[in-house]
């Protein structure tokens, strides 16, 4: 399965507001729309992965993820911040370009790896966090997975 | 599911599962282990201590009836959490009772399968 099709408009978010780390996994986490529990209990789980070492792989990209059992499938967001938070990123730049990944502990069709390796891929390419940071919209943002991502 | 008036012993549980499910990868041989160290550079023999000591922190929290429960059924099975979805206990795949199911929030009240003993999160 492509990464285009993991995705939809409604999970896209470009303008984040939140200034730190805690904050923006917090409204990163929102945006799937999760009973107000449920994303507590995620916002934990992602912070607990994010203390054993940030999910920021430079180049102003992160990628927090997580199994949880508040979700029932695999569940995918982006969400931008052009001023960029410090996300204490492997090349400590601010990190602007977020892609949420969770996934339930049991998956029958075991997309979360791949899928993980996937959008690192497409985060590598060297078009892409320029491109990311010129988005006008959420469409515009899946036209990019659908012209970059495999 | 509003999750509003979730039980706070399966708040825990679902902390712990999660956590749980983190380190069943870190010591696996999925694959996992290898990005996460590749692409995050974490160590996945140190990620695992750390999670084994935050997992025991949360056992601490659960209420003492709970924890003699959590006690007896972690030692018998790999996830002591489950879903249940669409009625079925994914622990064990049988049928939850539809009285348990059918409540307006079944999470309000901690609940274990009345086949395998699973704390049941329905999902």
């Amino acid at each position: 399965m492509r990464l285009r099709e993991l995705f939809t408009a409604d999970v896209v978010k470009l303008d984040l507001e939140s200034e730190s780390k805690d904050d923006l996994l917090k409204e990163l986490v929102s945006v799937l729309d999760l009973d107000e529990k449920s994303e507590a209990i995620l916002f934990k789980t992602l912070k607990r992965r994010e203390n054993l070492g940030s999910t920021g792989i430079g180049k102003g990209i992160a990628i927090p993820h997580c199994r949880s059992l508040v979700v029932n499938r695999l569940r995918l967001a982006y969400g931008r911040k052009p001023g960029g938070v410090d996300f204490k990123a492997i090349d400590g730049d601010p990190v602007r370009n977020f892609f949420l990944i969770v996934a339930p502990p049991l998956e029958v069709s075991n997309q979360y790896l791949p899928v993980l390796g996937k959008i690192a891929q497409f985060a590598k390419d060297e078009a892409v966090p320029g491109a990311l940071l010129e988005l006008e919209s959420p469409e515009d943002f899946l036209a990019l997975l659908d012209e970059k991502a495999s | 599911m509003s999750g509003e008036g979730m039980n706070s012993d399966l708040t825990v549980l679902l902390e712990i599962q999660d956590l749980q499910a983190k380190l069943r990868e870190l010591e696996s041989a999925s694959g996992l282990a290898a990005f996460e160290q590749e692409e995050f550079g974490i160590d996945p023999a140190e990620a695992s201590d750390a999670l084994r000591d935050k997992v025991g922190d949360l056992e601490d929290r659960l209420t003492d009836e709970v924890r003699q429960r959590y006690d007896r059924v972690v030692g018998g099975v790999d996830r002591v959490v489950v879903p249940v979805i669409h009625g079925t206990c994914y622990g064990c795949f049988t049928a939850v009772p539809t009285a348990t199911a059918g409540e307006t929030d079944p999470n309000a009240t901690l609940t274990t399968c009345e086949h395998c003993g699973r704390f049941l999160y329905f999902s």
